[in-house]
């Protein structure tokens, strides 16, 4: 059963690679036999060229920007779900913060970069900050999602065993949202990666973004290309890290 | 293997007909404990076929329970001896899960009401923990498997779960579920996941277990299997028990006293003493005492269906 499941899985991966190998190579001959300039799009080649030559300030502005957006990513999940779980034992607060919060979402958190900049000054703590209110909001509205989502069926009859609304929650409430809370885990770190380099793009010391508008800048548009796809290769990796955890711990459908 | 096949065929004829075949193997094989508890069980009986000999376990009186404009229960009596199996029939929507919700302390019935738990005066709500519950629906946790499913209730007790899981380890083959332990509830067959709800319900020793229609999803074939192993179970545990059932057959075999409630607003019609001899026989629901109950039973049901026909036919 595990094995047909990791073959079946190897099989993806190869599809997706070969899929890869295919749109460069079109990629290639169309920059090359069309003889785009590089700020329309350069060849794969000069691409890794330009990723070989630059490998050490990528290596560390990818660092940097692994480390921002982890770190805003955890924080984002814990006063998330924190706050999801605190709404949710006190009715009355729901329909306050509930609202509120949609509202606040309802925003590209982007919008409020300049201010965050302004605030927490251009080192990493204002891109860790951007990220975790990103996260922090989509989790919440995932973590209450899932925490409505049981039965009431389900909380009477541990009720009539003699449970507290503790126990409701911790053995119940929170195990039932646990789908929704890490479907909301894995679309955010996707997010938290795009936020921290969009931030950094508006000041920074370092990061991906600031090499992307450096190179912007510097009318280098092989270095671009080359940053952008070291930030694809985080977002990716940290993805399918989520993905691999929730198929993991979230067997039941 | 091939129980692991059998487990993964839902409720389909094939894992009814295994469910079933396994259950025969085992009462088969217990027969000789039956009897030997016969003794211990007719003193358990006597009391209440002659009534007033014992101080009833549970008493309610004067109950009503008003749902908005609906009126699910009115003026209910019932009072139940330590020992007894009282079977409880009626119309759907009378209110008898409404009954069972009060029971289990999770509705508080409407003011007025005498409520006594072994002669203490109670409200619903200190029977909270109190008294074991099984609803309608499974609710088993699809996150946990057949043996943390089990030992739900004394996990929230506070019971170590190794503890725990032990006691519920020797129980297992008692419910045909021997070997089924680390199996998850969407690999089980509805007869099994209502073996682990009735294991977890049991597990939660109290003095009164409250069964709601635990059978009526089951096809015909493993609800009597499941009858059966239920009777020998019971004796063996020796526990009070009130069982709904929308089955007439079911609420005769299974139960000492079988109470009929009105359609809505419920109340109850009818209390009739059942008063065949134990352990019974499958074959017993043939017999002519059997067939004269059954015959009383369903004219006074009848009557009452109906009536809630007409009310909800308006
Ligand atoms: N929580 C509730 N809120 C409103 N009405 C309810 C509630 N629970 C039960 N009822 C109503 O009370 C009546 C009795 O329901 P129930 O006790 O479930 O009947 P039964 O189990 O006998 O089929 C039904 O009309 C039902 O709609
Ligand atoms: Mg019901």
């Amino acid at each position: 059963m595990s094995a047909y499941m990791q073959s079946d899985s190897a099989r993806q991966i190869g599809r997706g690679l070969a899929g890869a190998l295919l749109v460069a190579a079109i990629w290639e001959l169309s920059a090359r036999g069309l003889n785009l300039p590089a700020y329309v799009l350069p060849s794969v080649t000069s691409i890794l060229g330009g990723l070989v030559n630059d490998a050490a300030s990528l290596a560390k502005a990818a660092r940097y920007t692994a480390a921002e957006s982890f770190a805003g990513y955890v924080i984002g999940c814990l006063v998330g779900m924190a706050a999801a779980v605190l709404v949710t034992m006190i009715p009355a607060a729901r329909s306050v913060v509930l609202p509120l919060a949609t509202a606040i979402n309802s925003v590209p958190v982007v919008a409020y970069s300049p201010l965050v900049l302004l605030w927490f000054g251009m080192g990493m703590a204002s891109k860790i900050v951007m990220v975790a209110v990103a996260v922090s909001f989509t989790i919440f509205l995932s973590t209450i999602a899932g925490l409505d989502r049981v039965d009431r069926k389900s909380v009477d009859l541990i009720r009539s065993f003699g449970a507290g609304r503790l126990a409701v929650l911790w053995r119940l409430r929170l195990p039932t949202a646990l789908p929704l809370i890490i479907a909301g885990m894995r679309v955010s770190t996707v997010r938290s990666v795009i936020v921290a380099i969009v931030t950094e793009m508006l000041g920074a010391y370092d990061g991906l973004g600031w090499i992307i508008y450096q190179a912007v800048l510097q009318i280098d548009f092989v270095k671009v290309w080359a940053a952008i796809i070291v930030a694809s290769s985080i977002s990716l990796t940290f993805f399918g890290a989520i993905s691999f955890i929730e198929r993991r711990y979230v067997f039941w459908r | 293997m091939t129980q692991g096949t059998m487990a993964l065929s839902d409720e389909g004829s094939r894992g009814a007909a295994a469910d079933a075949t396994g259950l025969i193997d085992r009462l088969g094989f217990s027969s000789g404990k039956v009897t030997m508890s016969t003794n211990v069980k007719l003193e358990a009986v006597e009391p209440a076929v002659t009534g007033e000999g014992e101080k009833p376990l549970i008493e309610l009186r004067n109950v009503s329970k008003t749902f908005g404009a609906v009126k699910a229960l009115s003026d209910l009596e019932v009072s139940i001896r330590p020992g007894e199996l009282v079977t409880v029939v009626g119309p759907s929507g009378c209110g008898k899960s409404t009954l069972f919700n009060i029971l289990a302390g999770l509705e508080e019935p409407d003011p007025g009401n005498v409520l006594r738990l072994k002669g203490v005066s109670s409200t619903a709500s200190d029977l909270l923990g109190k008294v074991s519950f099984m609803p309608q629906r499974d609710l088993l946790l699809p996150w946990r498997n057949v043996i943390d499913n089990a030992i739900l209730a004394l996990e929230i007790e506070g019971m170590p779960r190794s503890e725990a899981r032990r006691q519920a380890m020797e129980m297992l083959p008692e419910f045909g579920l021997a070997g089924f332990e680390a199996q998850y509830p969407n690999q089980l067959s509805g007869g099994m996941r209502q073996r682990v709800a009735l294991m977890r319900t049991f597990l939660f020793k109290r003095d009164l277990m409250l069964l709601d229609e635990p059978f009526g999803a089951l096809d015909a074939l493993t609800r009597t299997m499941m009858q059966r192993w239920l009777l020998d179970v019971w004796q063996k545990h020796k526990r009070t028990v009130l069982f709904i059932t929308h089955d007439v057959d079911e609420a005769i075999f299974l139960g000492d006293r079988v109470l009929v409630m009105t359609a809505r607003p419920g109340r109850i019609k009818l209390e009739q003493v059942v008063d065949l001899p134990r352990p019974r026989k499958a074959d017993i629901v043939t017999s002519p005492e059997f067939i004269a109950l059954k015959k009383t039973l369903l004219e006074a049901i009848e009557e009452e269906s109906m009536k809630s026909f007409q009310v909800s036919g308006h």
